[in-house]
């Protein structure tokens, strides 16, 4: 083999890793901060990608004029969900514990309601339409135009929430939560508006991560979850709450799945992604998914 | 009511409901008899999974790998075996899987367990699909001997009844007890001298024997099985949503919950399917947020205290509405008027 297929390989991977890193950076935020293993995570990404898909095909408008629209919405779509939700199963649970299993089950509810209503709405048949397919020579390789214009724009993206958490005081207070929820509420931190927001931000994300995948892939309303256990493998792998972790995840795991996918088949592909989630966390619980000090 | 008494309550209650099963065939149309075949699947499905995961409140997703795994036991043995062993046969190889996949993940908890199983589920399903489209070069198996379907009919009837029989037995059992405690606290109950390892798996690979022998029996339903529709990781959600919505810890609301849903699956699910699916997963949400316990947590006090609320309200409503409140309300003013000129 030689270093062109090598390179081609590898950015190929770094391409589809980009937008399982955007994924993951949503569904971590969810969980590392208010335990909600949000499972309905891949379903909200097909919103996105459909509405992208329709307003695309029938009105002609730019699908990166759909990027701040579809943000916005899920991010209100998931404030009301968490305000119809979460909260209330936050006051009536006893304890964190209970609070994670009932929290998993209303997910699973969740992942019902917006898988069947997208097929309602839009059909159960693969959709996608054209757009800069033209390839570019890069010098060491030709790539579409529009796949690497996803990786521009989901590596943004996960720069600009790292950034967010990093850099500004909203982020400080959200890292303060993570690490200690007693202790972020003890110095004034509001939980009550930070938790609605920031699981806003995480469905944001991936309605996001639906619009850049509807530029260059064909989607169907099945792929949802397949998408929602990538990005839980991502978030072992990175590291639980870790969003440095998630990025580099999430650009390892579409590396290591194009050179495995070279080398055997592509029908093994659904097959290798659930044995390394599996291996990771039996063999890894610790340490990959839960706090530090905490056992799971 | 005493124990006595309520064991005595049970059994008569299971009679009750195995005579209307049994006399079913009698005089019911077919389409009635599919419903109560799919209804006393699920009656065994959510009944034995409550038996283990209700009790201990380890949430498996798992039941689709057992249905799946006596589904192709039985596509492999129906047309040379015996019915009987093949069932029992599909039986134990689900309870072997489950020992197995047990003493790999049940040291977790909570919703690592949850995901964990469902994951394996999807790992099974991935591998079995891959070996048949490699190794045997096909997608499916036909099943072209089969048992008629009043044979099926009493096997999976007798599987639903066994499923709540064991469940009224083991409650009663220092078995039974264990999980109870593992429930309430694992620890605790490890103090006091429960091998809560041994516990949780022998628990585990009861729950996947039924489900492995149910999947055995309603192979030969269809005549063509492949791993999309026996390893559907939906027939696990749909045994877990039962036993929530009916009352995972206790004994008969998972048997309401399975009649309830399986008519709303058949009227529903034909003529919109989508919108099936839609109403369960709000059903699920609204349980889980308001109604935790499930329908056999629902006491008579409860309907009463809601049944007058409402009339509260309505009458409330009413006089407001029909305009009484506002010359009421006219009428003191007026009054209080007059009160002051005197």
């Amino acid at each position: 083999m030689s270093l062109s297929t090598w390179i081609e390989l590898i950015v190929s991977g770094l391409i589809t890793g980009g937008i399982y890193a955007l994924i993951a950076l949503g569904l971590n935020l969810q969980y590392g901060l208010m335990r909600i293993l949000n499972i309905a995570h891949g379903e909200f990404l097909l919103v996105g990608a459909f509405l992208t898909w329709m307003v695309h095909t029938s009105f002609g408008l730019s699908p990166l004029l759909m990027l701040p629209v579809t943000f916005g919405l899920l991010l209100l779509l998931g404030w009301v969900l968490h305000r119809l939700c979460f909260r209330p199963l936050t006051q009536t649970s006893p304890n964190l514990d209970v609070f994670e299993a009932r929290g998993l089950m209303v997910a699973f509810g969740l992942m019902f309601l917006v898988k069947s209503f997208v097929t309602y709405v839009w059909g159960g048949d693969i959709r996608g339409y054209d757009y800069m397919s033209q390839p570019v020579n890069l010098g060491f390789g030709q790539f579409a135009a529009n796949k690497l214009l996803i990786f521009g724009l989901a590596l943004l993206f996960c720069a600009a929430l790292i950034v967010l958490l990093r850099l500004t005081l909203l982020g400080k207070g959200v890292r303060a939560l993570m690490q200690s929820p007693m202790g972020a509420q003890l110095v004034g931190i509001d939980t009550k508006r930070l938790h609605p927001l920031m699981f806003g931000i995480g469905l944001g994300l991936s309605g996001v991560a639906g619009v850049l995948l509807s530029m260059a892939f064909t989607i169907s309303p099945d792929m949802g979850q397949a998408y929602t256990i990538t990005a839980l493998i991502v978030i072992a792998l990175g590291g639980f709450g870790s969003m440095g972790g998630a990025l580099v995840g999430g650009l390892l795991l579409g590396v290591i799945e194009a050179i495995a996918m070279h080398f055997t088949s592509p029908s093994l592909k659904a097959l290798l992604s659930y044995l390394v989630f599996i291996g990771v966390l039996v063999l890894r619980p610790e340490g990959l998914f839960t706090r530090k000090g905490r056992k799971a | 009511m005493n124990s006595r008494q309520t064991l005595l309550r049970d059994v008569l209650i299971l009679f009750a409901f195995a005579g209307w099963a049994v006399a079913l065939p009698g005089f019911a149309s077919d389409f009635v008899l599919s419903l109560a075949l799919t209804c006393l699947m699920y009656v065994a499905l959510s009944t034995s999974w409550a038996l283990f995961c209700g009790t201990t409140r380890y949430l498996s997703l798992a039941t689709a790998a057992f249905f799946g795994v006596g589904a192709y036991t039985s596509a492999l043995l129906v047309e040379t075996w015996p019915w009987w062993q093949v069932v029992a046969l599909g039986a134990l190889v689900a309870a072997l899987l489950a020992v197995f996949m047990g003493a790999l993940v049940l040291h977790l908890r909570g919703t690592y367990f949850a995901i964990l199983t469902f994951g394996m589920t999807e790992l099974i399903r991935h591998t079995v699909t891959f070996y048949e489209s490699t190794v045997t070069g096909t997608v499916g198996r036909m099943i072209l001997v089969a048992p008629d379907s009043k044979t099926v009919y009493y096997t999976v009837l007798l599987l639903a009844v066994a499923a709540v029989a064991t469940s009224i037995v083991v409650r009663r059992t220092r078995f039974g007890l264990a999980m109870r405690g593992i429930g309430s606290d694992e620890q605790r109950a490890q103090t006091l001298g429960v091998d809560t390892r041994l516990v949780k798996i022998g628990g585990f690979a009861l729950t996947a024997a039924f489900a492995g022998a149910v999947g055995a029996a309603m192979a030969v339903r269809w005549t063509y099985i492949d791993p999309t529709t026996v390893f559907n990781p939906f027939i696990g959600f749909q045994t877990v949503l039962i036993a929530l919505i009916g009352g995972a810890m206790t004994l008969w609301g998972p048997l309401l919950a399975a009649i309830l849903f399986s008519i709303l699956a058949e009227t529903l699910r034909l003529q919109a399917p989508e919108l099936y699916m839609m109403s369960l997963g709000l059903l699920l949400i609204l349980f889980v947020l308001y109604l935790p316990g499930g329908l056999a947590s629902v006491r008579w006090f409860m309907l009463h205290a809601a049944w007058s609320a409402l009339r509260e309200g309505w009458r409330v409503r009413r006089y407001r509405w029909s305009g009484q409140q506002a010359r009421d309300e006219a009428r003191a003013r007026q009054r209080a008027r007059e009160r002051r000129h005197v």
